[in-house]
């Protein structure tokens, strides 16, 4: 059984996957500013246009929190 | 802030990774021996085996590499060898839900990855029939169990038997049956050394996907690395990188002066991740040549090739500033949006505030119509949910 050294009709690159790595700092990054926002937002005082805004972010940012920490395991 | 919270963003090109029982979960029994299957290859002391897929007698060493085209085997290794090293939202449907969720996205239709964006691999097959067989089982995971993970969100894209038009035929018709939105067709057939799109060789398969009201998705790179451009072999991969798009504006040009779309006036077709900033131009030119040239030529001499692409044609892109800003030229009920999940090109898990970005100076309206009322058109997907009241009058 010989391994195919090149490929001859690949589709060009193409898995280029996100690394686990990437993923992870990219996640990172989101909750960062995600966090931030919901900091401006509580500290601006939060009514009710507001505290749909707020809810919608804070299961956004546990949502991503909770991927992250799978990533990690 | 043109990219209103209630539009729902339905990306038209992303892609699966196949877990290792994709086909020995659905190949008869005397196919699963040769059928593709995952085996552990082992890479050296200290280092744990790589997974790869072996097909026939043929091994495929690619169930995650990152950038193939332009390595050579000994390069690889730094990059996902197995399943664990990847996302789960690579082969998982409930993960790519979840990131899907965290990203802003509502809906997406993902290629094949082993059997190449539109099943190529199965080209290269010694038996035929175990490559129908191939075939048939793909396209029945992603419809029983890939999209079945999340119906309305993940929007079943299946491939064909390119080497049997009859047999493809009747792909067509059984995975309709199943809910197949679109079909994947190489951008390029001539290049897989297939007939080409001048050819009679597919009316009936055009005929057939006329018939379903499906679109045939053409994604770049499709019709294989034989294809254009012709890069110098010591050029650097990026050259390479810059003229992929390049693949979609030959499609174009094969198909605006072939007879096929003449033939079948209801075929649509879905140009995948070539951008659309390049429309412009190619299509001036088409109707430049068509003008000049087409009197001595076996073309029509009716139709320009600029009311071809009006009727028949969507691009989509992922980041492509200066076709956003000629989004009128091109025409705005021609354009869709992707995010390339799970590759790298992405911007997950950000894509919807990168999409907010790219729209910002885009009317909410024409938003609308680009990130979610063309594809729920083309792919025939149900109608948007009414908007809040609140949000005004979209056309």
């Amino acid at each position: 059984m010989a391994p195919i050294d090149r490929i001859p009709e690949d589709d060009w690159t193409d898995q280029d996957l996100l690394t686990k790595d990437e993923a992870g700092e990219r996640l990172d990054v989101e909750i960062t500013a995600v966090t931030g926002e919901l900091d401006r937002l509580r500290a601006a005082g939060i009514g009710p246009l507001e505290q749909d805004e707020a809810g919608l972010l804070t299961r956004r940012l546990e949502a991503m929190q909770w991927v992250r920490a799978s990533l990690r395991a | 802030m043109p990219l209103q919270p209630w539009m729902k963003l339905i990306s038209v090109d992303d892609h699966l990774i196949e877990h290792p029982r994709v086909w020995q979960d659905r190949l008869p029994t005397k196919y699963k021996e040769i059928g593709p299957r995952i085996v552990e290859q082992p890479l050296g002391e200290g280092q744990p085996n790589a997974q790869m897929w072996v097909y026939e007698d043929r091994i495929y060493p690619y169930i995650g590499l990152n950038a193939v085209a332009g390595k050579k085997p000994e390069e690889y290794g730094l990059e996902p060898l197995r399943y664990d090293d990847m996302i789960p939202g690579c082969y998982d449907p409930k993960a790519r839900l979840a990131d899907m969720d965290i990203d802003g996205v509502e809906a997406m239709m993902c290629f094949p990855s082993f059997p190449r964006f539109c099943g190529t691999v199965f080209l290269e097959a010694e038996d035929k029939e175990l490559a129908l067989a191939c075939v048939q089982a793909y396209n029945d995971f992603v419809l029983d169990e890939w999209c079945a993970a999340g119906p309305g969100r993940l929007i079943p894209i299946v491939i064909l038997p390119l080497w049997d038009a009859q047999a493809a035929v009747r792909e067509i018709h059984r995975t309709a049956a199943k809910g197949a939105k679109g079909i994947s067709f190489p951008d390029l057939p001539h290049a897989l050394g297939l007939p080409s799109v001048h050819t009679d060789y597919w009316d009936p398969v055009f005929s057939a996907v006329e018939e379903t009201g499906m679109p045939l998705c053409q994604h770049f790179g499709s019709g294989g690395a034989s294809a254009i451009p012709q890069i110098a072999p010591d050029a650097p991969f990026a050259v390479m990188i810059n003229l992929m798009g390049t693949n979609s504006m030959h499609a174009t040009a094969d198909w605006v002066f072939s007879g096929a779309l003449h033939k079948h006036p209801k075929l649509k077709i879905g140009l995948s991740e070539g951008g659309v900033g390049w429309i412009p131009y190619i299509i001036e030119r088409a109707d430049y040549v068509w003008r000049k040239h087409r009197f001595y030529q076996n073309i029509n001499q009716e139709v320009r090739p600029s009311e071809l692409f009006k009727k028949h044609f969507h691009g989509c892109f992922i980041e492509d500033d200066f076709g956003v800003a000629n989004r009128h030229i091109i025409g705005v009920d021609r354009i869709t949006w992707e995010c390339d999940y799970p590759h790298s090109d992405s911007f997950w898990p950000a894509s919807r505030k990168r999409a907010a970005e790219a729209f910002e100076n885009v009317p909410d309206d024409e938003v609308h119509q680009i990130v979610e009322l063309n594809a729920r058109r083309l792919y025939n997907l149900p109608a948007p949910a009414e908007k809040p009241a609140a949000a005004g009058v979209v056309s």
